[in-house]
Formats: C-alpha cells, structure tokens, sequence
C-alpha cells in the first residue's frame, strides 16, 4: 500500500508504514528538469551549456569553457550530470568527464563541492550548480580539497601549480 | 550519512519526449508573477505555506523537502524549523483568484498524483474557512470534500473538476460574504463591485480586492504580513507575543514553534504593488500608531524572536545527539503530529487506531493533551469517538540489539526492521513487537 520512501529520512529513522516519512513520492521531478531546461535555454550563465545527453531527461551533458585569466582559460570542460528521480530533493551527481588540474575534483572527475553534497537546497537549480563550479576555477578550495598534492601545491608555489593546470588544459581540454 | 550523496541511477525514467507531452498545457493564457513560483516545482504555488522565515512554497514541495529525521530547513534561507506549518488560505484563495485556470489544473493534476499516493492534502473549502472565523464553532466532519477514500481504492472520488470548481465557487462565495463590510474605505466596496463582475468571467487576471488580505486582528489590508504556523496572517505590528510566554494564534489559538516569524516579502509586496494607496495609507497608520504601544510590541517581539530562534535549533540536535547516546525524550522518527506538525515528533506520540489512511494519524504529547480539533494534515477522516494508542519510539539499545536476529533473515526487509510497530508482522517479528504493557487509551 505505501510506496516506498524516496524523502530523506536522517539519522537512521523513518521508514516503515503510516508515518509521515513513507506516504508519498516525488513524482514531478520529471516536469521540475523540463521546466529548468527552458529556464536555462533562455537564460544560460555565461561560458556554460548543458542540456540532455539523448531522449533520457535524467542524464545531462554540459561543458564551461575555462574563464579567462584562470590557467584554464582556453578549455572547454565537460561534466556528466544525472538526475536523481527524487530531484530536487535530492542533488544531482555532476562529474568531470574532461581531465583537470584541480584540487577539488580527483581523477575520476568527482568534484568536492558543498552544494552537491550536504548543503544541497531544493531551491537550487543546475544552473546555479554549474555557476558554482565554474566559480571554483578561478577560486580553488584548497582547505577542503579531494587531491591534497594539487591543494598543497596551490598553497605553496601558486605559480608552478597554475603552470600545471595551463599545461593540462592544453593537453586534455582542447 | 552516505545515502544522502548516492544516487541511483534512473533507469525507468521517462524520455524527454514524454515528459513534454506530459504537461502540454503549459502556462499559456495567464502570466503568472514571478514571486508567486515555487522556488521548488518552479510552478504557480499551490497551497501555500509560508514558513517562518517568510519564504513560501508549495504543500507538498514543503513536506518533500523536510527532514522527517531531524530538524528541517528551509530551502531558501536554510532556517531551521521543526513544525510543519499549516496552508496559508489567505494566500491560497488570494492565488485561486488571480490564476484561477493554472491553479485548478495544478489543483487537478495534483490529485492524480495524490490518488496514486492514497494520500491526500487538505481540501480547502468554504466550510473550513467558516470554521476558522469562528473558533467556537465545532468543526464538522463535512468540512473536508470526500475526495478521501476510506481503503486504497480510488473509485470513489469525486471528479477534479468538480472539485476545484467548487472550491472556486466557495471561494468566492467566501469573499462575498466576508465579515469586514465595515466600509470604513470606499475603496472595499468599489474593488468589491469589479470583483463581482470579474466573478462571471475567469479570464479576468485580477478580480483580488482588499478584502482577499485582511488582517485577523485590525480587519484592515496586511501590512508588513507575518504567517503563524496556523497559516493564519497578521500585520506584524498586529501581533503582540505575551510576556514570557510563547507565541500563539488569536483566533485558533494555536501556539507558534518556530520562532518569531518574519514578515512575508512575497506578500508584502504584492500588496504594495497592487494597493499603493492603501498599502501607504497603512503604512502612516503604523508608523503613527501610540509610541508606548508600538515600541512594547516591538520589542517584545524582539525578545520573543531572540529568545526562540537560539534554542530552536540548539534543541533538536541536543535531542538528537541525546537520542544517539541512549538518553533524552524519545523521537519518533518519520512520524508528525497531525494538529501542530511536529515533525519529527519528540516526546510521547499517540497514534490514532480508527484513522484507515495509510498516513495515519498520530498526535504530539501535548496536542493529544490540550484535546484541539483540527483537521489533519492530509485530509484524514478522523473524528472524535476515534481511540488512540500511545506509540513507543525507536531507541537507539532497540536497533543495535533487534536487529541481530533479524539480520540473518534471507528476506530482511529494512522497512520493518526501522518501522516502530509492526502490528501484522507481530508474530513473525517477536522481538520488534510493542512492549505488551502499552496502555490502550481511550
């Protein structure tokens, strides 16, 4: 009788029937991505695209192309990003596909932003998200970094790391 | 919490085509303001609630959006909240009238969703809006459209349209009839005069008069608007919060949790734009209001609000993190209380033993105390000869050591193992079952 829970439910509770938490499904996230689609047709953030990858509405591909003044001035980056079906309750998981000298993105592309992980709000919109990321270019979190030999290098010698980054953006972003 | 970041991929999903042809009414014919858009559906709001930090949305995004666990925030400015707030009417009637084409296919497609769920928002209608003028009066269970079922069987309900046609016409029926007649302003009844022309004709996009806004307290339009977790509104300069006491509705009186509220932008400049004269004929009232008054509420309401916003937040994660060691008041998680919407409940929960809906009913310690009549949450039937059980919650010694024997159990099923009280299940689950000296209570 109870579909199955798809709201978050902290701390190890919920579950189970008649609660408030079991009830009810998010069953619009479908309309939710369409309407940002347009939203962000008409108004993309500068130096980004993204839209659906093919005729699934859940999986996006968009590029950011390096802004200027930032060693990654010149590259056209591109992230997967995939729709959970609980959105926007849940954040979308969004990966470098493009190779990056980054501390806060690893090798697989996984990116450490706070936005996509605990501070995710429903009120957020990819857009937003991409304007984040795009922002972590010019302003590297190093404090907080997944690949701590780039963020230590970034605290120490500025110029040789960002000399790093050029050289990797002309290697696997263009 | 790893589960939060994972994300399944969606497999089944429907196809960008799909979708497209799913929604093919899009908004054409009325234009919806921006600040009326759900900041998380990103559609006309519907069944507005208002938080109390005065940012809105939608029913069913607020109840998507909260944290059944722990506290919740708000998706805006991320202010912590614990209370479920009850729809804004006001704002609810206020927007069926200005789009009322959008609104009622929102209203109609909402119920499809909802029948799918069995589980139902409130239907709001002329008879509850009575209800809520008139404290005293005895809330009839007729109050609620019977869109409801009584099992999971969706056969029986009325036809949308029917139903959102007649919340138009009740609504409107509503306005006509509103109490404040007092003509203190001609400027009531000449938009009263347009509003019922506009009434016949719903291609009209503004039919709203001041009359849609009124204050509970002065009966004059909302200035500088505060929603209490009631949904009812008031001026903020209208709302006196008693010494040392917490803050509480005057006409349903129903206490507010969540803090002093702050003023609803959305509304308040609605009406600025939409009523400049009267927005600053009471705008000079206010400001002109006896200094002693004005600067007692004023500053009890500060009071108020630093004296609740500290330890709402601080209270919870106290409870919680006394929770995880074992000690502190019980939390039922995932459950909320049907008539303030606390959620989750903290302390003694009462679950009603009548109520059919797959929701439930249950009530907060203090709610099943005070004995109020309200509607619950979601539409359910319950009524006053139904009986309640107090529930016992989750503790942390339950999990770790209950769920040992369970564990190997090839056909483990994680809902049931969290689930408080498996009532069917009892035999099989032996060792989940209530304690056997739970008090039936009557």
């Amino acid at each position: 009788m109870n579909s199955t829970s798809t709201s978050g439910v902290g701390g190890g509770g919920g579950g189970g029937g008649r609660s408030w938490a079991s009830a009810t499904s998010v069953s619009a996230s479908g309309k939710r991505i369409r309407k940002e689609m347009l939203e962000f047709n008409s108004e993309p953030p500068p130096d980004c695209s993204a839209g659906p990858k093919g005729d699934n509405l859940y999986q996006w591909i968009s590029t950011i192309f390096g802004p200027p003044g930032s060693p990654y001035e010149g590259g056209v980056f591109f992230l997967d990003i995939t729709f959970p079906a609980d959105y926007p309750f849940k954040p979308p998981k969004v990966v470098f596909k493009t190779r990056i000298y980054h501390c806060n993105v690893d090798l697989n592309g996984n990116i450490s932003l706070d936005i996509l992980k605990d501070s995710w709000s429903p009120a957020l919109t990819i857009s937003n998200v991409l304007v984040a990321i795009r922002s972590m270019f010019t302003n590297p979190n190093p404090y907080n970094p997944l690949v701590s030999g780039v963020a230590h290098l970034y605290l120490e010698d500025r110029t040789k790391h960002d000399e790093i980054a050029a050289a990797w953006t002309v290697r696997f972003a263009r | 919490m790893d589960d939060k970041t994972q994300i399944k991929p969606v497999n089944d999903s429907p196809s960008l085509h799909e979708v497209q042809t799913l929604d093919d009414s899009s908004d054409e014919g009325e234009e919806i303001n921006e600040s009326f858009v759900c900041c998380i559906c990103l559609e006309l709001l519907h069944k507005p609630i208002v938080l109390a930090c005065g940012h809105i949305s939608c029913f069913w995004c607020v109840h998507h959006a909260m944290d059944f666990g722990r506290e919740s925030h708000c998706p805006i400015c991320r202010r912590e909240y614990n209370h479920f707030p009850s729809i804004c009417e006001l704002l609810h009637f206020l927007l069926l009238k200005m789009y009322p084409e959008t609104y009622r296919r929102r209203e109609k497609q909402l119920l499809e969703v909802e029948k799918t769920w069995g589980v139902f928002s409130p239907q709001l209608d002329l008879s509850s809006s009575c209800v809520n003028s008139d404290p005293k009066a005895p809330s009839p269970p007729t109050n609620f459209i019977s869109c409801h079922e009584t099992n999971s069987s969706v056969k029986t309900s009325p036809t949308p349209i029917e139903n959102s046609k007649k919340i138009v016409e009740l609504s409107h029926g509503g306005s006509a009839n509103s109490p404040v007649k007092s003509a203190e302003n001609s400027v009531i009844t000449k938009n009263a005069d347009i509003e019922e022309n506009t009434c016949l004709n719903y291609k009209a996009c503004k039919p709203v008069s001041i009359n849609d806004a009124l204050c509970i307290t002065c009966k004059q339009m909302l200035f500088q608007p505060v929603i209490l977790n009631c949904g009812h509104a008031y001026c903020e300069s209208c709302l006196e919060v008693p010494e040392n006491e917490a803050l509480s509705c005057q006409l349903c009186q129903f206490p507010h949790p969540n803090g002093f509220p702050k003023v609803c932008l959305v509304l308040d400049n609605f009406l600025e734009r939409e009523f400049p004269q009267e927005y600053a004929r009471r705008r000079d009232d206010v400001q002109h209001k006896p200094v002693c008054s004005q600067q007692g509420t004023a500053s009890s309401a500060c009071t108020a609000s630093s004296k609740k916003d500290g330890p709402l937040s601080s209270k919870i994660s106290q409870y919680y993190s006394e929770w995880m060691s074992g000690a502190g008041p019980d939390i039922h998680f995932g459950a909320g209380c049907d008539y303030c919407g606390m959620c989750p409940i903290v302390g003694e929960r009462y679950q009603c033993k009548d109520c059919v809906e797959s929701i439930g009913f249950d009530l907060c310690g203090s709610c099943y105390n005070t004995g109020s009549k309200r509607p619950g949450r979601f539409n359910q039937q319950h009524t006053e000869g139904h009986s309640f059980r107090q529930k016992k919650a989750l503790r942390l010694s339950d999990v770790t050591v209950r769920l040992l024997p369970v564990i190997s159990d090839d056909d483990l099923d994680s809902s049931d193992i969290l689930d408080e009280a498996p009532e069917d299940d009892s035999a099989a689950l032996g060792l989940l079952d209530e304690s056997p000296d739970d008090p039936e209570i009557f």
